[in-house]
Order: structure tokens, then C-alpha cells, then sequence
């Protein structure tokens, strides 16, 4: 798996030095000022072994190509959103140019708990950069097996919820226990859609686990499950508050440790998310990926305060722990009879409601989802949404995504339903992503007006 | 009268400027093991008959630094580093090194204190090795000072007469390992540095020219000669500072142009920006070393006059060796010089001989000479206008990290095409053409870098760095610290300080008339937030002096 690729590691750091959700939030300007000290200081950037890219914005159209945002694009994000997505696009055409052996995103602001649709910001995320990565190395790249893994202590149920029904891409989360940390889901029983069960896994981990703890999770749980899925490209989504002095969560990995992941998995791109230990671990987390990325010895970086064997996993806790790999490997090696019965069992199509609550702008969604379960391809899919923000105004839309290499059948359901909602006076906004075509379409309902990215 | 002598590669120009007129110039062949007797050889034919009382000012630029770099004819160095945590010394270019404990963080505190007894083997080391000049450089030390002027002295009451340079004395700039290097060619230039500014200073002395000397630096502003005996490394690359000077004075202010320097095998790329020459992003690369040394970009590619044309395979290729002088001066092998006399474009050498060279060509090719000719200054014309484009490419694509910086870079292209040095009068008009830009020949350009030394400005530069919460401020330039009562210091107090701490230094250099003109160059200012609370603000500050020209050339 980690086999040694040649050439340089890209480094894109865009630290959004005019950026903040607010003054004092913790994902507010001065989150990577002394990670910047520290790789400038370092002279990282004139290392061989790594090659610095300037980040550009990401286009509209990448962004839908992932989110359907209500009401459009422009309204849900801002230029610092376009630039953190854009710069994990950059190194996707460096890797694929050949220019790069991996790269590394070091960008804010972090994406992993935006959903596939977007009515504002939720857990710190507008948009999801991971996703919006995939979603341009497959369209534009046509990658197909994609395996994204989510290591921020916080478990990724944005990126979990877009791929939920893709058998493609698998993604796996390990996390702080959603009994104990925001945003409070991650556990076994999230295992994606009927036709894509185990290809989502989730690994909640107890509070206070230790580097011993997360590398048992990675050498028999996450690495293996790799070696089968065979995908085209590994990728991290390189969250950094599973440090032992995160201010907003519980757990114990060192920056070694995290260095360490790092050279194992071997990713072929890095997106980071979270981290709030702005001076005590930030710094020293962040060298040590990139020195594992670009293959330079990281064992001299360490916490001023570290000592190796600082922290000891109980014996309990290595049984918690054990037990839970053990059930989510059973999941895994029952994944194509679970999908068998699954599909079985429910009829040509698969709904569910869902309630989703964004914390960082106050706003509760309802949707109805549905995905069709097409014989001859991946199924059209709808949602019904609306979401109120405190008492203020209600906004819905009616979604409809045509898969990649949808079948006549689908693509036509597809078209009549997005006509059928046009002038519905129920619903404000009628959103189509016909991923196949690679075109997305806006209609207002309110002016009577369409536009496309 | 201004006095401006380049002591170049081949040549030793020097030129007197009076208001905005070249009134004399004068040049010698460089003797490379001799600069000081160049410098004084041209200036001896240049003042001949002329008032020295009126000379207001000298300003000369040297390869010294360079020469004795390229040379290794350097003083040996102990590198003694204090790295801390991070990456591996060893993951660095800096040659041999000795590695102390003691760790400063990014913030100026002490991580991991000094061991006494590590530095005085350390000094043991160095004195069984008979070195005794010693570079002590730690991580983060220009936010904290403490561990390099302890480690220094310690060092230095075990070493008797070594010559000790500490890092954050020489650059506190981020980035340790181009401090470490420019610290340690400091340590290993300053002797002979300072010999030869004395020679300088007890020659123009014998020669009664009382009018102050000042030294071309490679960002392209002036220093007093004696004050730049603490700072060697940043004399280096002066030659192409004095041209691209000399191109910024003698074209339209405020415009976009090339600077191309055609030599024998190279050519000299650089550019100015609307009107201001483009500095390259981090600092010179010396030899195999990145320093912080702020210099202008220069692009050196392998293609001259000289270069050798051959065909291999039926398609023609130019340099990047050079196998002799053109045909048309008595060498044996086609040069772009033959097809340039070829074509008419240039009256250099025997006609008759170039001609020869194209036919060489030709016979390969299965064209005419005329086409052989056409096809070589293509090829020359077509690298020129790449390498161009690609300096271009590379400006828009430095990294940025603030929104406003990636939506805000504007696009250019250049406006002007100028041609410096014997090689560029011919080639410079069809490398304008390609690019759609004028094509310049200022009439002095073959001293334009005499004329850029004579009237360039001093520059200065100064990074403050404020940390209200711990009350502290340090400049990065010359190792100053201070304490700051107020806690809750205003951007505007902070730009009052960096300018009053700006016209202190640039009076302690011997500019101070100057300090007037430093503008801000770069600003941030972050709130520390602990909890809910702001703690305390951290500021960056850079004032600079800017590239620029003496208001006396443009005044006549």
C-alpha cells in the first residue's frame, strides 16, 4: 500500500488571514497563524521534496457539481469558500499532471459537515471541499473508486451523507464518540444506502483514545479494508482535533502520531478540517503530515510538552476498541449480501425523512429523500427540502440528481419531475444536477427565472 | 556630479552623472584577481580632468562577494545550530553543523533551555578544528534572543578572538534554515569584506575625493560603504541590480518592461513592474544556498551571442555551450552573432566568414544560408520570449494567503523590452515584436549599469513584530527588542513605532534623509483569542525603502 511513489508533495496553505465566522470563533483568522510561523520558519516551502501552488477559486460549477445550494451558488458561499475548494482542485490537476506524488491542502475554511444540500453553515462548513474534490477528479479525470478517509475527531457526516448511496466511494470515519462530541451521529449502524452498504463505515472511538489506540483502528480495520477496496485514489480528510489539547474535544493523539497515519495510509491528497488547538498543536501536527507526505524524517517534531509513553490506553479501553473494529470488519465482509437483501427487500425506490440541524447559523431542515433503485443504473434521486432559520423566513427546494451514466429511463423520470415542480407554489426553488452532462440548472419559482453553472 | 563604477564580469564601467546627463564615461578590462585596482583604474580615467570637489557621492558595485562565493574562497565557518523541534538539521543543505539542545517556539518562549555544558564542548570541537569563526543560529530566535547571545557568549569567552555572528543579528525573517546560511556567509565574508572596503575608502582618501562612498546592494538600493561591512551578503549579485537601476532610470517612469542582458552564453532576465523591479519572492539563492538575501529576480538563461549552433537530427539547437568565438571573429563554428551579420542586423566581424557559418548550417538543414540564418535567430528569439513569458507565469503564480491577494492580482505584460549590453541592440527588436511590446535601446546601455549604481537610492527595510500580550516588539533586521506598555496598541501606534524605530536605523546606516520615504509594505494584525476573550494582538509590520532613483536625475 505504501509503496514509494517519486516526486514532490504539493502544498497549498491558505490560511485565510481575512477570514472568521466570527471574531471569537474558534475558525476565525488566527487558527493557522503559528502552523505559518512554524512551516515558514521551518523552510518547508524550499525543501525538493515539496513544491508550494497558489490556490485558485473554485468554480461555481464545481461546487454544484456536489451541493445543491438553496438558493444558488453565490448565495452560500464567499470568496474564502471558493479559494479553500479551489486549492484542493489545484493539487487534484497537479497529482493527475504528474507534477506531484501528493499533495496537501493546508486551507480554511473546513468543509466535512456540509451536506449535499446547503442552506447555510453547519459545524464550521459551508461547502465541502473533500467532496467537491471527488466530484472533479471523477468528472474530470473519470476516476472511478475513490476511498476517503476521515480523520478529524469530529465524524465527517457531510462527506458521509453525499456519498451515502455511491458504492464507489468509500468513506470511512474514525471519531470521537457521537454519544460525547458534536455532531453527535458516526456509529456502526451508518452504513450508507441499500446500494451502497459498508462502503460507509464509522469507527466512534472512546473519549482519551491514544495514539496506540488510533494506529489499532488503522493497521487492522482501515488499511485492510484499503487493500481490498483497491481504490484509485486514497484521500484524507486531515482533521487535526484528535490532539491531546484540542479545546473542543477529548482525545489523545500526538502529533507524531498523526505523522505516523500519515505515512501508513500513504494519501494521495489531504484536505484539512478541523483543529482548534491553535498554538499547541496546530503547528506541530501540520509539520509532521507534511514531512510524512514528503517522506523527510518527521521523528524531531513534538509537543513541547510530549513525552513519549505520556499516554497509556487502559485495558478497557483496548477492548472497547477491539470490540468495535471487530463489528465494523464484520460489516465489511458481509457488504455484498447486506446490499443483496437490502435491495430485496425495498421496492424501486428507497425514501427516508431526515431532520438536519445546523448549529453555526441556527437553521433546522426537514427533506424526504428518494432514490430510485434502477436495475440499469445508479437511479435518479429527489429532495424535498425546507429549513427555517430561528423563526425567520422558510426556505424549500425540490432537488433531482441524474447519476453519472443514468439510463434513458432515469434521465426521463428525472426530466419530468424537475418540469412537474416548476410553478409549484409549494416549493421556492427547483435545483437539477445532471451529473452525466455535467450541467446544473437554478430555477426560481418566485421570478420565473433558471440559470445554469 | 554622481559617480556610479560596476566592477562586472568582463568589464569595469564607469560613468559621471550630472542632473539627468551621463557627462563621462570610462571603462577598463576586470581583473578578477584585482577589483580593488579596477575600481581605482576606472575611476582614475573617469575623474582625469574633472573638479573632484564636485563629486557628491560614489557609488560603486562589486563581484567581490559573489567571486569569492563562486570561488569558495570564503573563510571556513562552524555552523552551530539550535534547531529545537521540528525538522531534521540534517534534512537541510547547510553542510556540516554542530546541533545544541534548546528549544524557542513561535511565540519567543523557551521550550527547552540551554546546557551549559554541550556549548563549551561545542567550542572544543571548534577549536580542534582551528576555526574561529563560529555562526550560532537557532530556531524562532528573533522572537527570543536569549539562547543566541547566551550560547554566543559562552562561546566566545571559550574561543578568545573568534569572530562570532548570531543569527537574529543578521536576518529575523522566518525561515531558520536561509537565516542559518545567511548567517554563516556573513561570518564568512565580513574579513575580507571589510579589507577591501578599507582599501577602498584609504584610496579614494589618497585621491582627496572626499565625497561619501556608498556600496550597490542587490535589491538595488545604495549603503554606506562603511556601514555595509556588517552586512557583506547583501552586496552580492550588485552587478545586475546596476542594470536593471540603469534601466529603471532611463526609461518612462511607472511602466512594465523586460530587462534583457545579452551576453556571450547567457542572457540576464529580469523585470520591472510597473515601475518597479521585481524582487524574488524569498530571498537570493547563493550558489547552492537559499539565503534571506533580498534580491532583484534575475533569470540567467544559457543562451548568448556565443552560443554554439548545431543541427542534430535534422533540427537546429543553440548553446548551451559555447565552442569558441563567433566565425565571423576568427572562430571555427556557427554562433547566433555569424546570423545575425548574416542577416544584416549587425556589422560585427567578417561578413564573408558568417556567411560561411550559415552555409555550414545550411548544408544540414537543405536551405539556403539566408534561411539557416532566419532559422538560428528564431530559435534565439523563441527561448528569449519563453523564458519571458515563463517569468511572467511564475510572478502570477507565487503564493498568496488572504483572499484579498488572490482576487486582487492584476494581470501584466510588458510595455517595454530593453535591451543592456553589447548582445542586445539586434536581438531586442524581434523579441519586443513577439512580445507586442517596444523594443528599447537606451543610447548609454552599454553603462547603464555605471549609470543605475550612480543614481540609485538607499533602501531600507525594517519587519516589526508586536505581541501585546507578552508587551514585547522585535525588529527583524537588526536583533532590537523592546517591551511595550500598552496592551491594547492601536494599528496606527504600531506604524508610529516601526517609523520611528525605521529613521533610528536608517540614521545608525546613514541614510536618515531617506527615512521620510519608507511606505508600508505589508500589514496583519491578529487578535489572540484564549477561551472567549481577546488576550492580546499580534502585528506584523514591514516599512520599506523602496528601489528608487535620487531625485537628482530626474531633476535636471
Amino acid at each position: 500500500m505504501a509503496a514509494k511513489k517519486q516526486g514532490r508533495t504539493g502544498l497549498i496553505f491558505f490560511p485565510a488571514f481575512d477570514w472568521a465566522i466570527s471574531p471569537t470563533h474558534p475558525e476565525r483568522e488566527e487558527r493557522l497563524l503559528y502552523t505559518r510561523d512554524q512551516i515558514f520558519e521551518e523552510g518547508l516551502m524550499d525543501l525538493p521534496s515539496i513544491e508550494e501552488y497558489k490556490p485558485r477559486l473554485a468554480d461555481k460549477k464545481d461546487v454544484a457539481r456536489v451541493h445543491f445550494c438553496v438558493p444558488d451558488v453565490e448565495s452560500q458561499t464567499t470568496e474564502a469558500h471558493l479559494i479553500a475548494a479551489g486549492s484542493t482542485l489545484t493539487l487534484a490537476d497537479a497529482l493527475e499532471k504528474g507534477e506531484i506524488k501528493n499533495g496537501f491542502a493546508l486551507v480554511r475554511p473546513p468543509g466535512h459537515h456540509s451536506m449535499r444540500v446547503v442552506h447555510g453553515n453547519r459545524g464550521f462548513c459551508n461547502i465541502n471541499n473533500m467532496a467537491i474534490m471527488v466530484e472533479y477528479l471523477r468528472s474530470k479525470y473519470g476516476h472511478k473508486r475513490i476511498a476517503v478517509i476521515d480523520t478529524d475527531v469530529h465524524h465527517g457526516d457531510g462527506t458521509q451523507e453525499i456519498f451515502w448511496h455511491d458504492p464507489d466511494v468509500l468513506c470511512i470515519s474514525f471519531h470521537q464518540d457521537g454519544h460525547t462530541l458534536y455532531p453527535g451521529s458516526g456509529f456502526v449502524n451508518e452504513m450508507g444506502g441499500p446500494q451502497a452498504l459498508a462502503r460507509t463505515l464509522n469507527v466512534p472511538l472512546p473519549p482519551g483514545t491514544t495514539d496506540e489506540g488510533i494506529h489499532y483502528v488503522l493497521d487492522n480495520l482501515i488499511l485492510p479494508i484499503l487493500d481490498e477496496f483497491k481504490p484509485d485514489l486514497v484521500l484524507n480528510s486531515a482533521g487535526q482535533d484528535n490532539h491531546y489539547t484540542d479545546p473542543l474535544a477529548n482525545m489523545r493523539f500526538s502529533a507524531n502520531g498523526y505523522a505516523r497515519l500519515n505515512e501508513k495510509l500513504a494519501p494521495d491528497l489531504c484536505v484539512l478540517e478541523g483543529g482548534y488547538a491553535v498554538e499547541t498543536a496546530l503547528p506541530y501536527v501540520n509539520t509532521g503530515i507534511i514531512q510524512a507526505m514528503a517522506g523527510l524524517d518527521y521523528s524531531h517534531v513534538k509537543e513541547p510538552d510530549f513525552v513519549p509513553g505520556r499516554f497509556v490506553q487502559s485495558a478497557e479501553m483496548k477492548h472497547e476498541i477491539e470490540h468495535t473494529v471487530s463489528q465494523v470488519q464484520k460489516i465489511w465482509e458481509q457488504r455484498d449480501e447486506m446490499v443483496e437483501e437490502a435491495l430485496a427487500n425495498y421496492g424501486n425506490f428507497y425514501r427516508r425523512k431526515r431532520r438536519i440541524f445546523y448549529d453555526t447559523d441556527m437553521i433546522n431542515e426537514n427533506q424526504e429523500e428518494s432514490v430510485r433503485l434502477c436495475p440499469d443504473c445508479a437511479g435518479y434521486m429527489t429532495i424535498m427540502t425546507s429549513a427555517q432559520r430561528g423563526y425567520g423566513i422558510l426556505n424549500s427546494a425540490f432537488c433531482i440528481t441524474i447519476p453519472r451514466g443514468a439510463c434513458p429511463s432515469c434521465r426521463e423520470d428525472a426530466a419530468e419531475e424537475y418540469a412537474e415542480h416548476l410553478d409549484d407554489k409549494r416549493v421556492g426553488y427547483v435545483l437539477m444536477q445532471d451529473k452525466d452532462r455535467d450541467r446544473f440548472k437554478f430555477y426560481n419559482n418566485g421570478t420565473r427565472t433558471e440559470k445554469g453553472y | 556630479m554622481l559617480i556610479g563604477i560596476d566592477v562586472g564580469g568582463t568589464t569595469t564601467d564607469a560613468v559621471i552623472v550630472d542632473g539627468n546627463r551621463v557627462v563621462k564615461t570610462a571603462y577598463v578590462p576586470t581583473d578578477h584577481d584585482n577589483l580593488l585596482k579596477c575600481f581605482l583604474g576606472a575611476l582614475d580615467e573617469l575623474v582625469a580632468g574633472v573638479d573632484t570637489a564636485k563629486v557628491e557621492r560614489v557609488v560603486l558595485s562589486t563581484t567581490l562577494i559573489t567571486n569569492m562565493i563562486a570561488e569558495g574562497k570564503t573563510d571556513p565557518v562552524a555552523l552551530v545550530l539550535i534547531p529545537g523541534p521540528g525538522t531534521n538539521p540534517k534534512d537541510y543543505n547547510l553542510g556540516e553543523s554542530i546541533i545544541l539542545d534548546g528549544a524557542i517556539d513561535f511565540r519567543g518562549k523557551e521550550i527547552d533551555p540551554l546546557r551549559e555544558s554541550q556549548i563549551k564542548e561545542a567550542a572544543t570541537q571548534i577549536r580542534e578544528k582551528g576555526l574561529s569563526r563560529v555562526a550560532v543560529v537557532g530556531k524562532f530566535c528573533q522572537r527570543n534572543h536569549s539562547h543566541e547571545l547566551t550560547a554566543g557568549e559562552i562561546l566566545a569567552a571559550a574561543l578568545p578572538g573568534a569572530h562570532i555572528e548570531l543569527g537574529h543579528r543578521v536576518s529575523g525573517q522566518l525561515n531558520f534554515p536561509r537565516r542559518a546560511a545567511t548567517t554563516m556567509l556573513t561570518a564568512a565574508t565580513k574579513d575580507r569584506y571589510g579589507q577591501f572596503a578599507a582599501d577602498v575608502a584609504a584610496a579614494l582618501k589618497e585621491r582627496k575625493i572626499k565625497a561619501p562612498v556608498y556600496i550597490l546592494k542587490a535589491d538595488g538600493g545604495t549603503l554606506p560603504l562603511d556601514k555595509s561591512v556588517g552586512m557583506p551578503v547583501e552586496t552580492i549579485f550588485s552587478g545586475p541590480a546596476a542594470s536593471i537601476m540603469g534601466v529603471l532610470a532611463l526609461t518612462e517612469a511607472g511602466q512594465t518592461s523586460v530587462v534583457v542582458d545579452i551576453g556571450g552564453t547567457t542572457t540576464d532576465l529580469a523585470l520591472i513592474l510597473s515601475g518597479q523591479p521585481l524582487l524574488s519572492s524569498k530571498g537570493a539563492r547563493v550558489d547552492s544556498l537559499l539565503t534571506h538575501v533580498r534580491a532583484f529576480a534575475v533569470k540567467s538563461v544559457a543562451i548568448g551571442g556565443d552560443s554554439a549552433v548545431a543541427v542534430n537530427g535534422g533540427s537546429l539547437t543553440v548553446g548551451p555551450q559555447r565552442d569558441g568565438p563567433p566565425m565571423c571573429l576568427g572562430g571555427g563554428f556557427p554562433t547566433p552573432t555569424d546570423a545575425l551579420r548574416v542577416m544584416g542586423l549587425s556589422s560585427i566581424g567578417d561578413g564573408a566568414k558568417a556567411e560561411q557559418a550559415m552555409q555550414v548550417l545550411a548544408q544540414a538543414l537543405n536551405c539556403s544560408a539566408a534561411e539557416a540564418a532566419r532559422k538560428t535567430i528564431d530559435a534565439v528569439v523563441d527561448k528569449m520570449v519563453s523564458e519571458i513569458e515563463e517569468m511572467f507565469r511564475e510572478w502570477e503564480s507565487e503564493p498568496a494567503y488572504r483572499i484579498w491577494e488572490i482576487m486582487s492580482k492584476e494581470k501584466l505584460s510588458a510595455q517595454n523590452v530593453v535591451g543592456v549590453g553589447g548582445g542586445s541592440p539586434p536581438l531586442v527588436p524581434l523579441v519586443a515584436k513577439r512580445l507586442g511590446a517596444a523594443a528599447v535601446v537606451p543610447e548609454h546601455a552599454p553603462v547603464a549599469n555605471a549609470i543605475g549604481a550612480a543614481v540609485a537610492r538607499p533602501t531600507l527595510t525594517l519587519n516589526l513584530h508586536v505581541d501585546t500580550e507578552k508587551g514585547e516588539y522585535d525588529v527583524a533586521e537588526e536583533g532590537l527588542a523592546g517591551r511595550i506598555s500598552d496592551k491594547k496598541m492601536s494599528s496606527e501606534e504600531v506604524e508610529k513605532l516601526a517609523r520611528r524605530l525605521l529613521s533610528e536605523r536608517a540614521a545608525r546606516l546613514g541614510i536618515g534623509e531617506y527615512a521620510g520615504e519608507a511606505e508600508v509594505t505589508y500589514s496583519e494584525v491578529f487578535n489572540m483569542i484564549r477561551g472567549w476573550s481577546t488576550v492580546g494582538r499580534l502585528f506584523d509590520l514591514r516599512l520599506e525603502i523602496l528601489a528608487g532613483l535620487l531625485p537628482a536625475w530626474r531633476r535636471g
